[in-house]
C-alpha cells in the first residue's frame, strides 16, 4: 500500500540468452518488467487477469502468463519472449507461417500466439487439430476467428525448430 | 480479367514486424522521463459532486499532479457531438465516468493514489432503461442538449432524453398497411457488445517546448482524432501532431479520445510525456460497447405472402453520452437495414437514440445490423409459420431486386441476395434428414452498404525506383496497406516488392479514416487513379530522358524504353534521377465519395446445430456462410475478414454480453466478460458467389462487416427448429435455452 515502503529485490533474469541482473520492486509483474525494465515491448497485456494470452511468455520452456507472474518469481529462470524466437534475423517457421496463412490481422495477440505455439510444435511436432485447440485454448484473438491461425499452425508442423 | 498481383495471397506487409514484437502500439511507446496517469471513476450512476479533497492523494510520494474538471478549460468532447466532459464536471450521469486524473511515476503509485482521493456525491434519480428514459417523468440526464457543439438539430426530438430522432422511408406506409391482409407484430431486444479487441484503449501525449502536443493514440481516425483533441483542449489543430502507431483492434470502437486529454493536461502541467493505458475492467465499465437495442415491428403481408408493409421502431440505448457516435445523424445508421433484404414497397423505419444512465455506447463492426436483423429474420419466420408458408419459399417471394427502392434512399444494382441465399441453401444440409431429434437449422441473410467517406494520400517516385504511398489511415489489422500496396502494382504494373505504404496521419489535416468498410473503395479508387497519374508523369519523364515522345515509351519488364527499339533503357530509378525535382514525380490528392455505391454486399447464412435439452447447450454442428463478391484482391485478408466477423458474430449471438444491473456492469474482466475461443468455432463452410462486379478497385467490393450480421437470427431460427423455442432477446445462452424448456415443459405442452 501507499504508506509502506516499497520492498526491492535483486533477480537474475536469463531472457531470450542473454542474462539480466536487476533491482526490481516485490510486486513488479514478470510482463512490466520485460516490457518497462528491459524494454522488450513485444509481449503485450491484453486482459491483466490471465485469460487473453497476450502476454504469454515461455519460462524454463512452459508458456506461462507474465501478467500473472511476479518478476522474482522469475528470478534464476530463462524465458523467452517473441523477440527471441526469430534466429540472427532470420524468422522461425511458426512465424514465418503465422504471415503466409493469416494467423494475425492487428498484431496484438500474436506474441502470445506465436510463443505459444512455438512451443507446442516443440513439444508436439505434429499437432491433430485437436491437439492444437486445445494447447491454444489460453489465447484469445478477436481478428482472425482462429480458423486462420490453425492453420498457420499446421503450416509449421512436421520439422523441428530451426534453432 | 486475370490479373499479375491482384488476387494473390500475400501476407501483411506489416507482418514481419508483428511476428518479432517489432511493431509498435500506443502501449508501447516509452519516452525518456516519461510517467503515468490514472482515472478516479465514478462509482454511482447519477450524482452530484458535491466536493473533491485531493490533499493526501497530491501528498502521495511519487505522485506528480492530480486533477479535477476545475484544473481544466470547460469543454465538451465527442466524435461528432460534443456532449461528454473530460472529467465530471458538477454531475457524474454513469458508474465508470471520470472524476480526477492523477500523474505518477509508476503506474501502481498513481492507482494507489487514487484510494486518497475523496468525493462526496448527492445522489440523483437515475433511469437505466432506454424506454423508461422517454417517459415524460424521466430524469432528464442532459437538459443543455441542443446547445452541444454539432448537436444534430434536423434530428431533435420533443421526447424526454432522445437525443436523435431518424427516419428512413419508402413509399407510404398507411397506404400499405391498408393494402395488406394480415398484420404482425412483434418485439425484439438485444444487449451490450463489447469489440472485444486485445489492445485496450492506450494514449501517450508529450507537449514540447512549443506548446505542441504529440500524440500517439489507438485510434482508427488519427487526422480526426488531431481535430478532436486540438478541441477538447483548446489549441490549434496544427499544435497537435499525431505519430502513427499499429492498432490492436478497432472492429469500430476506436475512434474516440479516450483519455488523450488527460493526458494532455497531465503532461503540461508536469512537463513530462504521459501514458494512460485502460485496463480491460475499465474497457468493460468504460469503453463504448455496442448499443443495446429494443426492435418493435409491424408487418403488413398480403394472403398472397407478399410483404407490402413494413413498420420498424428501434430504440437504441445510447448510455449517458452520445459523444462515441461518428455520424452526423447522432444515431445507428444500421437501423436502416431493419426492413432487411426484401423489397417492401412501403416502410417506415424510426430509430431513437436515447441517454439513460448506463455504460455510453458505440460503434461496433457493423454498427446496427446484427441487431435489426435479428429482429427482422425471427419475425420473418415468426409469419411464415403464422401464414403456412415455408420460410426460405416466404423470404424468396419477397427478396428486393434490382431498382427497389430502400429507406435509405438507395436503388440498387445488381441485386444478387437470390444467387447468395440459394448458394447458402444449397451448401448446406437444408432440406435432408437429420441425425438427431433435437438438431436444428436456420437461415438468415443481410445486406450492407459499402462506405463513403473522405480519402486523401499522397503518391511519388522515390529516389531508389520505388513508388511510395503516403496515408493517413493507420493499420488496424484489415491488411489495408497490403491492399494498396497490390493496387498500385497491379495499375502499373510493377513488383510488390517495389511499392511501399507508409502511414503518416500528421501530414494530413482530414481524413475519414478507416471504418464503414471504405478503405478499400474511396482510398483504393483513389490511390489507383494517383497511380495512374504518377505512371503518366513517369512516361513523360523517361521520354524526355530517351529523346523521344511519350507515346513512344513502352514499360517492359521494370523499364522503360522507346518503342522498336531496346538501345537505351531505363530503370525507375534511372527516371527519378532524371525527373530529380520535378513536382509531378509527386502528387498529392483529396477526394469525397459522398454517397454509398449502388452496388452492394449481400450475406446469407445457414446454422445447424443440435441442443441438448438436459442442459440448454448449444453445439454448432456447421455454418454455412455465403457472399456475393466482387474480385478479390487479397485472399487472405478477405477470408480473414469472413471468419473473424462471423466468430464475433456467434460471440453477439450466444456467448458475449456487458451485463448491467441498474448501470453496473457486473462483467467486469475477460473471464466473466467470455469472448469465443479456439474450441468455440464451428466448422465453417464458406461459399463466395463471385462476379467481377463491385465499385472498389478492380471491381471488388467490401466484406469486414458482412458475415457478423446474419449469424445471431440463424442461430436463433436453428434453435426453434430443433427444440420449438422462440428467443425474441439475445444472447441465446445455454441457461437461457435451459429455462425455456423448463418453463415451457412445465406449462404442460
Amino acid at each position: 500500500m501507499a504508506s509502506e515502503k516499497t520492498m526491492t529485490r535483486t533477480i537474475r533474469l536469463r531472457v531470450n540468452g542473454k542474462e539480466h541482473s536487476l533491482e526490481v520492486p516485490s510486486r513488479r509483474l514478470l510482463v512490466d518488467c520485460l516490457r518497462y525494465d528491459l524494454g522488450l515491448t513485444g509481449t503485450k497485456e491484453g486482459c491483466s487477469v490471465g485469460v487473453c494470452g497476450a502476454c504469454t511468455v515461455l519460462m524454463d520452456g512452459q508458456p506461462i502468463s507474465s501478467c500473472l507472474a511476479l518478476a522474482v518469481f522469475a528470478d534464476g529462470k530463462e524465458i523467452v519472449t517473441v523477440e527471441g524466437i526469430a534466429r540472427e534475423g532470420k524468422l522461425d517457421r511458426v512465424q514465418q507461417s503465422f504471415i503466409d496463412h493469416g494467423g494475425f490481422q492487428c498484431g496484438s495477440c500474436t506474441p502470445g500466439m506465436v510463443v505459444t505455439a512455438r512451443a507446442l510444435l516443440d513439444a508436439n511436432p505434429n499437432p491433430s487439430q485437436d491437439e492444437i485447440k486445445e494447447w491454444m485454448l489460453g489465447n484469445l484473438c478477436r481478428c482472425t476467428g482462429y480458423y486462420q491461425i490453425i492453420e498457420s499452425i499446421q503450416g509449421a508442423a512436421g520439422e523441428a525448430s530451426d534453432a | 480479367m486475370t490479373y499479375t498481383v491482384v488476387g494473390k495471397p500475400l501476407g501483411q506487409v506489416e507482418g514481419p514486424a508483428k511476428v518479432t514484437g517489432a511493431a509498435t502500439f500506443t502501449a508501447d511507446v516509452i519516452l525518456p522521463e516519461m510517467i503515468w496517469g490514472k482515472v478516479l471513476r465514478s462509482p454511482l450512476p447519477h450524482a452530484r459532486i458535491v466536493s473533491i479533497d485531493t490533499k493526501a492523494a497530491e501528498q502521495m510520494p511519487g505522485v506528480l499532479a492530480v486533477l479535477t474538471a476545475r484544473d481544466l478549460p470547460d469543454t465538451l468532447t465527442g466524435r461528432v457531438v460534443y456532449d461528454t466532459p473530460v472529467l465530471a464536471r458538477d454531475q457524474v450521469r454513469f458508474i465508470g465516468e471520470k472524476v480526477a486524473v492523477v500523474a505518477a511515476e509508476d503506474p501502481d503509485v498513481a492507482e494507489d493514489a487514487l484510494a486518497l482521493i475523496e468525493v462526496e456525491y448527492q445522489e440523483l434519480p437515475a433511469v437505466f432503461d432506454a424506454e423508461e428514459a422517454m417517459n415524460p417523468d424521466a430524469p432528464l440526464l442532459h437538459p443543455d442538449y441542443r446547445s452541444y457543439p454539432h448537436a444534430p438539430e434536423k434530428f431533435f426530438s420533443e421526447l424526454p432524453n432522445v437525443h436523435s430522432h431518424v427516419t428512413w422511408q419508402v413509399g407510404d406506409i398507411q397506404e400499405g398497411f391498408a393494402q395488406a391482409q394480415q398484420v404482425f407484430e412483434y418485439t425484439f431486444t438485444t444487449h451490450s457488445q463489447h469489440q472485444g479487441f486485445i489492445e485496450p484503449h492506450a494514449s501517450v501525449v508529450s507537449v514540447d517546448s512549443e506548446g505542441r502536443a504529440h500524440l500517439w493514440i489507438s485510434n482508427k481516425m488519427p487526422v480526426r482524432a488531431q481535430k478532436l483533441l486540438a478541441d477538447a483542449v483548446e489549441l490549434p489543430q496544427e499544435q497537435v501532431v499525431v505519430h502513427p502507431v499499429c492498432i490492436g483492434g478497432d472492429f469500430g470502437g476506436k475512434g474516440s479520445l479516450m483519455d488523450a486529454p488527460l493526458c494532455y493536461h497531465l503532461s503540461k502541467r508536469t512537463g513530462r510525456p504521459v501514458k494512460m493505458v485502460m485496463t480491460y475492467t475499465e474497457e468493460l465499465m468504460a469503453g463504448n460497447p455496442r448499443h443495446p437495442a429494443t426492435i418493435s415491428l409491424r408487418t403488413g403481408v398480403t394472403d398472397q405472402g407478399k410483404v407490402v408493409a413494413f413498420q420498424a421502431r428501434v430504440v437504441f440505448d445510447s448510455g449517458a453520452y452520445a459523444g462515441f457516435k461518428p455520424v452526423p445523424i447522432v444515431n445507428i445508421p444500421g437501423a436502416n437495414s431493419a426492413a432487411g433484404v426484401y423489397g417492401t414497397p412501403h416502410v417506415k423505419i424510426d430509430a431513437y437514440s436515447v441517454y439513460t444512465n448506463c455504460v455510453p455506447s458505440g460503434h461496433v463492426r457493423a454498427p446496427g445490423d446484427p441487431q435489426v436483423t435479428f429482429a427482422v429474420e425471427s419475425s420473418m419466420e415468426l409469419i411464415a409459420e403464422a401464414m403456412g408458408i415455408d420460410p426460405l419459399e416466404f423470404r424468396k417471394r419477397n427478396l428486393v431486386q434490382d431498382g427497389d427502392l430502400l429507406p435509405d434512399g438507395h436503388r440498387l444494382e445488381h441485386v444478387r441476395i437470390r444467387q447468395t441465399l440459394e448458394a447458402a441453401i444449397e451448401s448446406s444440409n437444408w432440406g435432408k434428414p437429420k441425425a438427431h431429434p433435437h438438431v436444428g437449422r436456420g437461415v438468415a441473410a443481410s445486406y450492407r452498404h459499402i462506405g463513403a467517406g473522405e480519402a486523401n494520400a499522397e503518391i511519388r517516385l522515390e529516389s531508389d525506383g520505388t513508388v511510395k504511398v503516403i496515408t493517413p489511415v493507420p493499420d488496424t489489422g484489415t491488411g489495408a496497406h497490403t491492399v494498396l500496396q497490390q493496387v498500385v502494382a497491379e495499375t502499373w504494373p510493377l513488383p510488390v516488392e517495389q511499392v511501399q505504404v507508409e502511414a503518416r496521419p500528421e501530414l494530413f489535416e482530414t481524413d475519414s479514416g478507416a471504418g464503414a468498410s471504405r478503405v478499400t473503395y474511396v482510398v483504393g479508387q483513389l490511390v489507383k487513379e494517383m497511380t495512374e497519374e504518377l505512371r503518366a508523369s513517369v512516361c513523360r519523364v523517361a521520354a524526355t530522358a530517351l529523346e523521344c515522345q511519350a507515346e513512344e515509351v513502352v514499360f517492359e519488364d521494370g523499364h522503360y524504353t522507346v518503342k522498336g527499339s531496346s538501345d537505351r533503357t531505363l530503370t525507375l530509378a534511372q527516371v527519378a534521377e532524371a525527373g530529380s525535382g520535378k513536382p509531378e514525380l509527386s502528387i498529392r490528392k483529396t477526394q469525397v465519395n459522398r454517397d454509398n455505391p449502388q452496388v452492394t454486399t449481400f450475406t446469407a447464412q445457414v446454422v445447424e446445430l443440435e441442443v441438448d435439452p438436459e442442459t440448454g447447450q448449444i453445439k454448432i454442428l456447421e455454418v454455412v456462410t455465403s457472399h456475393d463478391v466482387g474480385t478479390i484482391i487479397n485472399p487472405i485478408g478477405h477470408r480473414g475478414q469472413i471468419d473473424g466477423g462471423l466468430i464475433q458474430g456467434i460471440g453477439f449471438g450466444m456467448i458475449e454480453e456487458v451485463v448491467m444491473e441498474e448501470g453496473q456492469v457486473s462483467t467486469l474482466h475477460l473471464g466473466d466478460y467470455k469472448l469465443p475461443n479456439i474450441k468455440d468455432i464451428p466448422p465453417l463452410k464458406t461459399v463466395l458467389v463471385q462476379e467481377e462486379i463491385g465499385p472498389a478497385p478492380f471491381q471488388s467490393k467490401a466484406i469486414g462487416e458482412s458475415s457478423i450480421t446474419p449469424i445471431a437470427a440463424a442461430i436463433a431460427n436453428a434453435v426453434y427448429d430443433a427444440v420449438g423455442v422462440r428467443f425474441y432477446n439475445l444472447p441465446i445462452t445455454a441457461e437461457k435455452v435451459y429455462r425455456a424448456l423448463r418453463e415451457r415443459d412445465s406449462n404442460g405442452e
